[in-house]
């Protein structure tokens, strides 16, 4: 892509400093995302997807938390090295957040109008009728019916979807480049799930942003990215776009994630799940930190980490046995032409 | 809401006429000659009198409902009857005294409320740096030291050693002009009727009376509300809403005063609510070692000479004061959160 990068996360690492040790909870991320794209990023819990996306918000507590090395270029700008000051200039104007549990993400004791308008008060140079106009104007472009009675309601007294779409609105009240969306639909039913990712791309279009799609639902990432990002035990473990990376996995752990998603039109017994947890990050394995619930490790693996490579053109992976998990690929294709 | 006000009011004489069978029932416990004591004024009656014709003439040996309904239907016509103890009727002598305690508590909650909540919220906006510590240390100080301890050290220092806050309510002199005539009483509050009269050396008199005991009544209720505030607003301070806030760019203070401190006040409102209720129904042991006339003290001395007409009056003003701070509560915490619908 010739097109200039709008983010650049560059071998990024965060870690927690707790009195237990230190928790490596990112740890050395590079990735970028272009000007209108959605870059999905997809891993299990405790993964690093949120802390990265903090961090580039630079809204990781601290202490425990510190960004240990990295750039996060934003507007020819290095993030890690803002002032809190220069952030909240950004935050919510060039960069918003809408987070996973919509039912806590709002303050209760504000209406819904008060919590939009004073992201617009903060960034734009309106008053406070103004103001309230944008907001009814946002909640309509989110698909808010009666939006001038709604302005004026409480949190409480909106479904979870509906506070979904108030953070929405919220979060692109002052039109920003890039929009990260922490699980937005986890906390939701299947339903509102799919209207909340239709809304998504829709404004998306409209007003022209890129969204960092954070969620451990490949189903979600499929609808939504261009791109994927593939996180496991705070690395990015494969990284391509979506059609490649759904149709060709190169990693092991990616190929696991593809086979424990339930296939309507296949007929299994029993879904293959990948064997084992996350590793504690406490304690995380030497050599490569998949080693421990991979089919294919080795004692290389065991010992020294792969570093992320490109191996075709725009697809990295990080694994020294990229040509073993194809020799179970074709193995699997053959059993399946048997069958 | 001004409709669960007014039921709220409504049921007030219900509870009152609850509360008062109830006290009542209890003094009964106590045999008629017990009670009797009341009436003796020395120990030399004891010995001419006929106890059991003044049992008689009191009626204190007929059936409850009977002396219940003597009671009653005295304080319906606004006679709550005699006090021995205070050698006055018990509405003169709770009057008498009710301005003294309510002088008392509006001065010692004001730097409570305000101090303890923002001294709570500069903790929790500090956690685990030395001014925490600090804070921390200073409130579980203020809250296990008994008040009985600290006010007499507190007279001992500033009275004993210094000479600077005096106990009582005002000096000789002071209550000299009050009860002078020209001098008006507007509110038996002697600040606020020191400036109506334009007579500020009544008002100097007046507070130096009332720093000792305000001083030691806050250090205990202000290390207890900012524990309460400290811990709420920690709690508040790691909710999603707070992150929200922080990622629309909204500055620290704000989010600290606008964001978190409104829902941290809700558990804060609550201790309030207790703290005002101590405070208005008197402080025994405060008002005890200042030797100021308020109501804690008369309640005192009231139930251990058995003075039941006035033990009776004051649980009925107990009661009506709890209804009444316990609405006021309520109605903050509708004003506070939205989520609190009064039905």
């Amino acid at each position: 892509m010739s097109k200039e990068k709008l983010i650049d996360v560059k071998n990024l690492a965060t870690y927690f400093h707790t009195e237990e040790g230190t928790v490596k909870a990112v740890d050395g991320v590079s990735f970028e995302i272009y000007p209108g794209e959605t870059l999905g990023v997809v891993g299990e819990s405790g993964c690093g997807k949120s802390v990265t996306s903090l961090s580039i918000m630079r809204l990781i507590e601290s202490p425990p938390g510190k960004i240990e090395t990295g750039e996060i270029i934003f507007d020819n700008k290095d993030l890690t090295k803002s002032t809190q000051k220069e952030m909240r200039k950004i935050r919510g104007n060039d960069i918003s957040m809408i987070f996973q549990e919509p039912m806590t993400s709002l303050n209760p004791v504000y209406t819904v109008g008060d919590q939009i308008m004073e992201a617009i008060l903060i960034h734009k140079d309106v008053n406070k009728k103004q103001a309230r106009q944008e907001s009814i104007d946002m909640l309509t472009k989110v698909g808010i019916p009666l939006p001038e009675q709604r302005v004026d309601e409480y949190p409480h007294q909106l479904s979870g979807g509906m506070r979904q779409r108030v953070m929405i609105a919220m979060a692109l009240s002052c039109d920003p480049q890039l929009l990260i969306a922490d699980e937005p639909t986890t906390a939701l039913d299947v339903t509102i799930q799919a209207q909340i990712l239709e809304l998504m791309n829709g404004l998306k279009d409209q007003f022209g942003m890129a969204i960092m799609m954070i969620t451990h639902d490949l189903g979600v990432i499929a609808e939504v990215s261009d791109r994927v990002a593939v996180m496991y035990a705070g690395k990015i473990v494969e990284y391509t776009d979506v059609e490649t990376l759904y149709a060709n996995p190169k990693h092991p752990y990616t190929w696991g994630l593809m086979h424990s998603i339930p296939h309507i039109e296949k007929d299994v017994d029993r879904l293959q799940a990948i064997p084992g947890s996350v590793p504690n990050p406490l304690d995380f394995p030497q050599g490569c930190k998949y080693n421990t619930r991979c089919p294919f490790a080795t004692d290389k693996c065991r010992e020294v980490e792969p570093e992320i490579e490109e191996i075709e053109e725009s697809h990295q992976v990080a694994c020294w046995h990229v040509d073993k998990l194809e020799e179970a690929k074709a193995k699997e294709k053959k059993e399946k032409e048997k069958e | 809401m001004i409709n669960y006000i007014i039921r709220r009011l409504l049921i007030l004489p219900v509870i009152l006429f609850g509360v008062s069978v109830l006290v009542f029932a209890m003094l009964m416990l106590v045999g008629p000659y017990q009670r009797l004591s009341t009436y003796i004024k020395s120990p030399a009656e004891l010995k001419t009198a006929n106890l059991d014709s003044l049992v008689e003439k009191y009626g204190l040996n007929d059936p409850f409902h009977q002396q219940y309904g003597r009671w009653i239907s005295g304080v319906l016509k606004g006679d709550f009857g005699w006090s021995e103890t205070a050698g006055a009727t018990v509405t003169e002598a709770v009057l008498q005294r009710f301005p003294a305690t309510l002088e008392l508590a509006l001065l010692a909650l004001i730097p409570v409320i305000m101090g303890g909540i923002n001294l709570g919220v500069f903790s929790a906006v500090h956690h685990n740096d030395p001014w925490d510590h600090v804070t921390r240390v200073f409130s579980i100080v203020g809250w296990s030291i008994p008040t009985f301890v600290f006010g007499l050290v507190v007279l001992m220092i500033f009275y004993g050693v210094l000479g600077w806050f005096p106990p009582g309510r005002l000096s000789v002199w002071a209550s000299d002009i009050i009860r002078s005539s020209e001098f008006v009483q507007y509110t038996h509050l002697n600040i606020i009727d020191g400036l109506l009269n334009a007579n500020l050396k009544v008002v100097g008199d007046a507070i130096r009376h009332l720093v000792a005991p305000v001083f030691s009544i806050s250090i205990l209720w202000w290390a207890y509300i900012l524990r309460i505030t400290r811990s709420s607003m920690l709690e508040t301070l790691r909710k999603d809403y707070i992150r929200t806030a922080r990622s629309k760019g909204v500055k620290e203070r704000v989010v600290v005063k606008k964001h978190a401190r409104k829902n941290a006040l809700i558990p804060v409102v609550t201790v309030a609510g207790h703290m005002v209720l101590g405070l208005l129904g008197g402080l025994v042991i405060t008002e005890t070692i200042f030797g100021y006339q308020g109501l804690g003290q008369f309640f005192a001395s009231a139930a251990s000479q058995l003075d039941y007409a006035a033990v009776l009056g004051l649980a009925l003003y107990f009661g009506f004061l709890l209804i009444l701070i316990n609405l006021c509560v309520d109605v903050s915490y509708a004003i506070i959160d939205p989520r609190i619908r009064l039905e």
